[in-house]
């Protein structure tokens, strides 16, 4: 059997500057802040993200000045603010944003997932938004074309195959076989779709339990490069049945990023001057803050 | 947007101790029927369908784009990817079942959206706002507001009424209604577009032919003039306005005590 544990800081060693990212997310869920945090103490460069809908793991990588594109559908942290480290990057061109839908970046996905080079699609067509990417830098991953049978009008668009793909899992084996509870948004396509892929897991179980819930097994082992095992990895984000969002330090967040000058600040306080996760977590209130947050059972939160 | 607060003090507040925001969700609810399918965004949307699944609509399918069918919170939830919403689902699944499968394949009745901003074809702008010398702020951005509008069979938006949210020209399309008018087939879009337009002072439909937005009711207590005053763009009038129902004492104590007891979307000016 092969052990594919990894640490952050090993996994992170080996993506290189100027690596495209799929980044596994989704506003305040599952957001690979594991990995994230420990990109920042690497400080890499010239990234680019690609994810449906942006949260805290996309506004903190472009805070720090790591990214220099973004595929993305949209973003936000629910009621708790706007990805405001993004917004004002995009305001002032310091990251160039290829802004889709999150349907078409699935589609794009599932494309590179099947290995085929392209996908046609209904949506996009007659807004703004196409118009602004046929207009745009990645205006060659676009096309139009009508049915050859039917004649309808489609859009296509270019297979997305990210180099590495980051997904927060709720459990996963030393092989890299990984669970996923709750709903799964475009974590599967995604995962497919790229050359590498790392998972973090909030627990790390033996295959037996695995084969317990085989069909609760959205990425198989074969796919996975490598599987870092961190509790409370996703923190502040929610991990469904793990543990709820820690509204406090979202709020603390946001109030961060609102300003200009904040998020340095936010970086410097909790991610440079932490060795590592389990670091940033003691810094985040410890052991007796997190299982505040810790999931009740029969409600996941 | 949530954290949004108006001062405008003219639209149906409080009529007879019933909220805009009640006002509102009714008349979504109402425009809801029993057997659709619907992708619905958090926020009044979400309230709406709740409350149309727990009266009228028992068999109404709700769809959210994470990957939840119809989730039965006992929580209210802060947002689409707040877990609470994941609660006591009848499917998990992904963007790709439900925005692609279902949507995509041609199968959802209704989408039900929020808007930062919405022209007279019932196009959205959710992505970014223009101030008066030019200058760009960006908000949220379409993540599945363009694929539902753009293929659902027909798109309701609930919003707060005031003139620049409702201008003659949007900062940005996002999410096609009519776009300049035409048919929806001529712009290579599914469905008939947009339906209603809800606002906290008004429920707008379109006319057939231009497909121009049209006030259809006034909420009680709302005059025509100040529905005309705070709409950017000029709207079609009917020959004789509607009074927009209030919300029945079943729906009152069920929006109150059932679905957002602690007033998370019902106390806001708008959510």
């Amino acid at each position: 059997m092969a052990d594919k544990v990894r640490t952050a800081a090993q996994v992170v060693g080996s993506i290189p500057d100027g690596s495209h990212i799929a980044l596994g997310g989704f506003a305040i869920a599952r957001n690979v802040n594991t990995v994230v945090h420990e990109l920042i103490r690497q400080r890499k460069k010239d990234l680019t993200l690609s994810q449906c809908v942006m949260g805290m793991d996309t506004d903190l990588l472009v805070g720090a000045g790591l990214v220099s594109r973004l595929i993305v559908g949209g973003g936000s942290l629910d009621r708790f603010g706007l990805v405001n480290c993004v917004n004002r990057a995009r305001e002032s061109g310091g990251v160039i944003a290829i802004d889709a839908t999150s349907l078409s970046i699935s589609f794009a996905y599932l494309a590179g997932a099947l290995g085929i080079s392209f996908i046609p699609i209904k949506s996009m067509i007659g807004s703004e938004i196409l118009a602004r990417l046929e207009a745009g830098e990645a205006a060659e991953r676009f096309q139009r074309m009508d049915c050859p049978f039917t004649g309808e009008p489609y859009l296509l668009l270019r297979a997305i195959q990210p180099d590495v793909a980051l997904v927060h899992v709720q459990r996963a084996d030393r092989e890299g076989n990984c669970q996923i509870d709750g709903p799964r948004w475009e974590n599967e396509e995604q995962a497919k779709a790229a050359h590498r892929v790392v998972v973090i897991a909030e627990e790390l179980v033996a295959t037996d339990v695995i084969r317990q819930r085989p069909e609760r097994t959205i990425i198989p082992g074969h796919r996975v490069e490598a599987v870092i095992h961190q509790p409370f990895g996703a923190h502040p984000t929610a991990v469904y049945g793990c543990y709820d969002y820690d509204a406090a330090h979202l709020t603390e967040y946001v109030r961060h990023t609102k300003r200009s000058g904040g998020i340095e600040e936010y970086l410097e306080r909790y991610i440079l001057n932490s060795s590592d996760y389990d670091d940033y977590l003691h810094k985040s209130g410890g052991l007796k803050h997190l299982d505040t947050l810790k999931a009740r059972p029969g409600l996941g939160y | 947007m949530a954290t949004e607060h108006g001062s405008s003090s003219r639209a149906a507040q409080s009529v007879g101790g019933i909220r805009a925001t009640e006002i509102m969700a009714a008349a979504g609810a109402r425009e809801l029927h029993d057997g659709e399918v619907v992708v619905v965004g958090l926020g009044l949307p979400w309230v709406a369908c709740a409350l149309a699944r727990r009266t009228h609509a028992p068999s109404l399918t709700s769809i959210m784009e994470i990957g939840v069918i119809n989730g039965n919170p006992v929580d209210t939830p802060v947002g689409l990817a707040d877990s609470r919403i994941f609660h006591q689902s009848t499917c998990w699944s992904s963007f790709l079942d439900t925005l692609g499968m279902n949507l995509h394949r041609g199968l959802v009745d209704v989408g039900f959206l929020g808007a930062l901003e919405v022209d007279r074809y019932g196009n959205i702008n959710t992505t970014l706002l223009k101030g008066e010398e030019g200058q760009v702020t960006y908000v949220n951005g379409s993540a599945g507001g363009n694929d539902v509008a753009s293929l659902a069979r027909r798109v309701m938006i609930i919003m707060r009424h005031q003139k620049r949210k409702l201008p003659r020209v949007l900062a940005h399309l996002t999410s096609p209604g009519f776009v300049d008018g035409r048919d929806r087939a001529e712009t290579g879009l599914r469905g008939d577009g947009p339906h209603r337009i809800i606002t906290d002072m008004a429920i707008l439909g379109f006319d057939p032919d231009t497909h121009l937005a049209k006030l259809l009711s006034a909420h009680p207590g709302v005059s025509v003039e100040s529905i005309i005053e705070n709409t950017g763009f000029p709207l079609l009038l009917p020959d004789q306005v509607a009074t927009t129902p209030l919300p029945d004492e079943e729906q009152l104590r069920i929006l109150r005590r059932e679905i957002d007891p602690g007033g998370a979307y019902l106390n806001e000016r708008f959510a």
